[in-house]
């Protein structure tokens, strides 16, 4: 089988990896580049478990061609926040109960991040829309929603502390 | 076994793709279908051209009343396009109820085309907005309707390892008239519909002017109600009309039984509803 | 009410950081070194007897390390869920099944299996084992099964087709209470086949050492028992056998109460066969079709009242389907009659039960575990009684409900009830007043409001053995560790139970951890399910923590100088206590109230200190726990589209006495995710069979489970009625959450519509073809 050199930019850092022609992206940033927070519950684009953010849009990994990401800015869970400083959504997930079983939590904030990403104000229906293609079957979505708004009001917050920053 | 993966970043070069690869090379847009039926052997290719890298192929654009979405459009740059919800508001909203955003950031408008599913969602829009496909081959382009596009259940009349769908392209409402999709599923994200149904209205004063309707999935591809539509033609704008022309419209369906998506007679039975809240829709977008 | 550090406090998960971080670790993502992986190789007939299966091009398909079929695996029977290991005297767990039989009894049954470098190599392997099927004749359906021309699927003593026991619960004298009521309905109700969709699908990995240990990292929810089930099936003892989580689960709801299906066993089998760890996940197909699902079945309730609306008398019938393995078919039918006859005071009450064999995926636990089923039958019966006896349907459930103290079928007592005060907060919350004010004529979308109430357990006894066990040991620095066998599959138990030492010891939460979910380093334990955790594993949490506490109030009490009853441990200090205690007369020696020169102590230093002199505190908790009832009354507000079918549960009113609320942000997140979980149930969530028997629902796409889109607004209403027997008050209620949805939603949909159905989910055809009858009629 031929394989093919991906260069693409994950989590802000540039990274070479050979990949076939038929390899998933999930898969590849599974069990080739093993950042395990990326989760798989399906494999056929119906859970989000999966959910990475490409060039600034949430997707599905596992139906994503890993050389669809040539050259591309890749995201996970991994990339955006950890113990040394969070995320808002990290926090809030956290604060508010919005993890239980903790499998959908990677997918699930992923696809919130490019959501707040664009919109740090955004409606629940907004919210919503962003996140139905995330399976939760723990927590009945209340609690994430309450988290999404949480950390987007953290967001705002920040914005603002940096807009007046930046003012002086 | 798929070997090559190619990523062109123009129309000519996956045209020459194609044409070197005789059959064996496939065009890839979104991808969201191709992959899982290569994986489960039901469709074939040595060599994948993706065609999202093609700057032209990412646009919509308006032109001379004229709106041209490009083959590399996502759903959700359709649903989210404000010339799409304005001048095709059909359109935003068929591509707004596919899947889940996830896919609707990866899967494309036209790619709902090609795949040739009986219910796709934009599918439906597109052949009630009158939408034409650009059809791009070695020898040339072609124009298709996108009524025209299925060779039957889940074929397109497209081969996609010869020819290459560049777009589709459909007049913009002008202020007379509207447009709208209704869509009957089990869930609100990530279903397929039971039912859906497209419709695009041309108001003069208060009578129709002239009605496309859409409906699926009650064949192979989506089904026109032209004796609908003919009933409508030069009609008064008035409910007992609308109601009317929606179970004249019903006729001409020919749904499956379905043990998944509910069975015939009951879809049969629901779908004047669904018609009728279309038209209701598009009239009132047409007046406003 | 007594006021708590820890306990009742909204406390972060301690799980928090690593799920939210991306680190947590589950079966699905653990890797070994040299592991292989595994595939399984599924009948694609619904009955069938294996006549001939060759192997050999598969074995020669290089990458390829071992081929397991029934030829080469152990013929030793077992059945997948821990009722093997838990069955109560005098009652015999059914063994119906190997790793590999000769016979396939449904679609998906597993026929061989391979291991192999890769996926993909295990996949094509797979396409290259030869099998010769003679197919033999199918049933589907559990009314069938029983007849005398139906196949027979296994050989059962006590019926054709019927696993285990027919379940009889007699109460009263039915017959008395049936004559002397004076009104009588009787119903059938039918329910569907509903499946967990937990968002990890099965998977283990399994490794045998050259010493022949073997380790199982796997999605269980009950090492211990899986442990037993596998140490049977290989031969091997318990003592050369781990099985953990790795640590945590992507859920449950009952999947794995056991094995994971048969992850476990074929991971073994294939690791024995190709000396070399092997790791088996299941797809989401296999998951749907290959391992259990809720039981699909018949209710049939006869209820009889008085006319001032007492209920006099009920009579309960449930055949459920077993599917193709008993799994817990003998014990859910019993759960499904004692749970429906405990929630109202009925002098005369008889409940029959049991599953059948069908040729269908295995039914086994699911949330509720029988509950569900009986729950949507019998609240939609008391609904018609209301209506039949002219009274408000919440006026005629709180006439009748359950008091403390009443006789009812259970072995234990009716030891606590908020169920009272459930309904009154729920019907708050809907805004019962609205009900039958909230349509003009000429809707097309009709509103209604209906509601539903039930009980639940809060462990597994009297149905299945259990006890439970806990260590709590303080370490040399005075920090805290805790082992107890039981998973956290996201219930939030690995933050609870260790809630629970904090608070009993007086040390601060972070200064506890916990090892669980590991036969290795844990007591035995049964596991997570049965609402159980919080409840029967925390009271022997509670226990070991006491037993601890005491260790170190009684060393600290020759330390200090002073009776151990005159201290106390705040903030890992144990100090003097009384009233001239406090910081401003710390060693002065004028206010001092013990006999030393201090008054206090750090737990620190005095872990420290018994350490030199040969002491550690060993807390030990062995305790078999009683049983207490939690209640639930669900209110549904919904829009029926009179004109599609289409129902929308527009609003959810959950109100749930759990006792105790020993995390409310927890308990709130298990009522939600019940509750959402419910309304699938209701509205939309169902495996059917094609001719074939083939499941038409084999994926998330196909099988209709709520979004974020369709979820309603749901609001959880904790009420605290404490309960005496469980720790600091607590009951159970992971399961409870989705008990009385489906009878709420289906009474609402009554009051919108006027169309009672007897069969859910509530699917727009169904609720079309009412609504075109009801027209009909009229
Ligand atoms: S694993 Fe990708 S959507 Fe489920
Ligand atoms: S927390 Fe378990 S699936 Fe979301």
């Amino acid at each position: 089988m031929t394989t093919k050199l991906l260069k693409f930019t994950l989590n802000g850092e540039m990274t070479e990896v050979a990949v076939s022609p038929s390899d998933m992206l999930v898969d590849v940033i599974r069990d080739r580049l093993n950042l395990i927070g990326t989760k798989k519950g399906c494999g056929k684009g119906e859970c989000g478990a999966c959910t990475v953010i490409m060039n600034g849009e949430a997707v599905n990994s596992c139906l994503v061609p890993a050389m669809k990401a040539m050259g591309a800015a890749v995201e996970t869970i991994e990339g955006i926040g950890g113990p040394e400083k969070f995320h808002p959504l990290q926090e809030s997930f956290m604060d508010l109960g919005a993890i239980q079983c903790g499998f959908c939590t990677p997918g699930m904030i992923m696809s919130s991040k490019a959501l707040l990403d664009k919109n740090v104000n955004p409606t629940s229906e907004e919210v919503r829309e962003a996140i139905a293609g995330n399976i939760c079957r723990c927590t009945g979505y209340v609690k994430i929603e309450e988290a999404v708004f949480a950390a987007a009001k953290k967001m705002r917050e920040n914005q603002i502390g940096r807009d007046r920053n930046e003012q002086f | 076994m798929l070997q090559d993966y190619l990523l062109p970043e123009s129309v000519a070069d996956a045209i020459e793709v194609l044409k070197s690869g005789n059959g064996q090379a496939r065009i890839i847009a979104g991808g969201t279908d191709l992959l899982l039926d290569i994986a489960d052997g039901k469709k074939e290719a040595v060599c994948l051209v993706d065609i999202t890298r093609i700057p032209e192929l990412k646009k919509i654009t308006l032109e001379d009343g004229v709106i041209r979405v490009g083959a590399a459009v996502t759903h959700n740059q359709a649903a989210k396009s404000e010339l799409i919800n304005e001048k095709a508001f059909a359109l935003a909203q068929a591509a707004r109820s596919v899947g889940s955003l996830q896919i609707r950031n990866s899967g494309t408008v036209v790619g709902n085309v090609v795949n040739a599913q009986p219910a796709a969602d934009t599918a439906v829009a597109l052949v009630a907005l009158g939408a034409v496909a650009e059809i791009a081959s070695p020898g040339g382009v072609d124009l298709v309707p996108v009524e025209k596009m299925y060779a039957g259940i889940g074929k397109s009349a497209v081969d996609s390892t010869a020819r290459l769908v560049t777009g589709v392209k459909f007049p913009a409402r002008s202020k007379n008239q509207g447009s709208a999709f209704v869509r009957l599923a089990q869930r609100r994200a990530l279903a397929l519909p039971m039912l859906n149904v497209a419709v695009m209205v041309s108001l003069e004063e208060d009578r129709f002017q002239w009605v496309r309707i859409a409906m699926a999935p009650v064949g192979p591809g989506p089904v026109r109600a032209t004796g609908a539509e003919e009933f409508l033609r030069g009609a008064a704008v008035d409910p007992e009309v609308i109601k009317k022309a929606a179970r004249e419209a019903a006729v001409q369906a020919d749904p499956r039984d379905s043990a998944l998506r509910g069975s015939r007679e009951y879809r049969l039975a629901v779908l004047p509803v669904l018609v009728r809240r279309a038209l209701e829709m598009a009239v009132a977008q047409a007046k406003r | 009410m007594s006021s708590f550090n820890v306990v009742g406090q909204n406390v972060r998960r301690l799980d928090a950081v690593e799920k939210a971080s991306g680190t947590a670790v589950f079966s699905t993502d653990f890797k070994l070194p040299g592991m292989l992986y595994g595939k399984v190789l599924r009948s694609p007939y619904p009955h069938a007897r294996i006549v001939n299966i060759d192997t050999s091009g598969a074995e020669k398909l290089p990458g390829v390390k071992a081929v397991a079929t029934h030829k080469n695996t152990p013929r030793e029977k077992f059945n997948t869920s821990a009722t093997m290991t838990f069955t109560v005297p005098t009652y015999e767990p059914v063994l119906d099944q190997y790793i590999f039989d000769n016979v396939v009894r449904y679609v998906g049954d597993e026929v061989a299996a391979v291991a192999a470098v890769s996926e993909q190599v295990a996949e094509e392997a797979l396409k290259l084992i030869r099998v010769e099927y003679e197919p033999l004749p199918a049933v589907f359906d559990p009314l069938e099964a029983m007849s005398p021309e139906a196949p027979v699927i296994h050989e059962c003593a006590t019926g054709k087709n019927i696993p285990g026991e027919i379940i009889r619960i007699p109460f009263g004298d039915i017959e008395k209470g049936l004559a002397e009521s004076d009104v009588i309905i009787e119903e059938h109700f039918k329910v569907p086949v509903q499946k967990q969709v937990q968002m990890e699908t099965q998977a283990a990995v399994a490794q045998v050492g050259a010493d022949g240990k073997i380790t199982v990292w796997s999605t269980t929810q009950t090492p211990h028992p899986s442990r037993m089930i596998l140490s049977k099936v290989f031969g091997v003892p318990h003592s050369k056998i781990r099985v953990l989580n790795p640590p945590y689960v992507g859920g449950g709801f009952g999947v794995r109460i056991g094995l994971s299906a048969k992850a476990e066993p074929i991971a073994v089998a294939l690791a024995m066969l190709a000396r070399k760890p092997v790791k088996v996940v299941y797809s989401r197909k296999e998951d749907f079709i290959a391992s259990d699902t809720r039981h699909g079945g018949y209710v049939t309730v006869k209820l009889g009242a008085r006319k001032d609306g007492a209920f006099h008398a009920i009579q309960m019938k449930g055949i459920l389907n077993a599917g193709a393995y008993c799994s817990f078919s003998c014990e859910t039918p019993g759960v499904l009659g004692a749970m429906g006859l405990a929630v109202y005071r009925i002098p005369h009450q008889y409940y029959y039960g049991h599953s059948v064999y069908t040729n269908t995926t295995p039914s086994g636990a699911m949330r509720g575990f029988g509950n569900p089923q009986a729950m949507f039958a019998i609240e939609s019966v008391v609904d018609m009684m209301a209506e039949k006896l002219g009274m408000d349907p919440l006026e005629l459930r709180l006439k009748n409900i359950m008091r403390v103290g009443d006789p009812w079928c259970l072995p234990y007592k009716c030891s606590s009830t908020g169920l009272a005060q459930c309904i009154e907060r729920g019907a708050r919350s809907i805004g019962w007043e609205r009900r039958g004010k909230l349509n003009r004529p000429g809707d097309k979308k009709l509103r209604g409001i209906g509601m539903g109430v039930g009980t639940h357990v809060s462990n597994a006894w009297p149905f299945c053995v259990d006890y439970d066990n806990a260590y709590v040991t303080i370490q040399q620095d005075g920090s805290v560790h805790l082992a107890a066998g039981v998973p956290d599959i996201g219930t939030g138990t690995s933050t609870t139970l260790p809630q629970f030492v904090a608070e009993v010891l007086g040390v601060r939460l972070d200064q506890v951890s916990m090892a669980f979910a590991d036969t290795l380093t844990t007591p035995f334990d049964i596991g997570s399910h049965a609402s159980r955790t919080c409840y029967a594993a925390g009271t022997a949490v509670v226990a070991a923590a006491r037993d601890a506490r005491k260790q170190i109030l009684d060393y600290a009490a020759d330390f200090l100088k002073v009776a151990p009853e005159g201290l106390d441990i705040k903030d890992s200090v144990i100090y003097v206590t009384g009233p001239n205690v406090g910081a401003e007369c710390a060693g002065t020696g004028v206010c001092r109230a013990g006999g030393g020169e201090r008054t206090s102590v750090t737990l620190k230093e005095l872990a420290y200190h018994a350490h030199l002199r040969n002491k550690q505190f060993i807390g030990v908790g062995r305790i078999v726990p009683d049983n207490a009832p939690p209640w639930h009354a669900h209110f549904a507000e919904v829009e029926v589209d009179t004109e599609t079918g289409q129902v929308r549960v527009i609003k959810m009113a959950a109100a749930h006495d759990v006792g105790k609320a020993i995390n409310p942000g927890i308990v709130e997140g298990q009522i939600e995710g019940g509750v959402l979980m419910g309304v699938g149930y209701a509205l939309s969530e169902e495996i059917r069979y094609d001719e074939k028997g083939r499941q038409l629902q084999d994926s998330i796409h196909k099988y209709m489970l709520p979004t974020a889109e369709d979820r309603p607004e749901i609001d959880a209403i904790i009420v605290e009625a404490e309960d005496p027997t469980g720790p600091f008050g607590a009951k159970g209620v992971g399961e409870t959450g989705l008990v009385p949805t489906a009878g709420a939603v289906a009474n609402a949909v009554y009051n919108a519509a006027g169309i009672r159905l007897k069969e859910i989910p509530l699917t727009p055809e169904k609720v079309f073809r009412a609504l075109q009858e009801k027209r009909g009629e009229a």
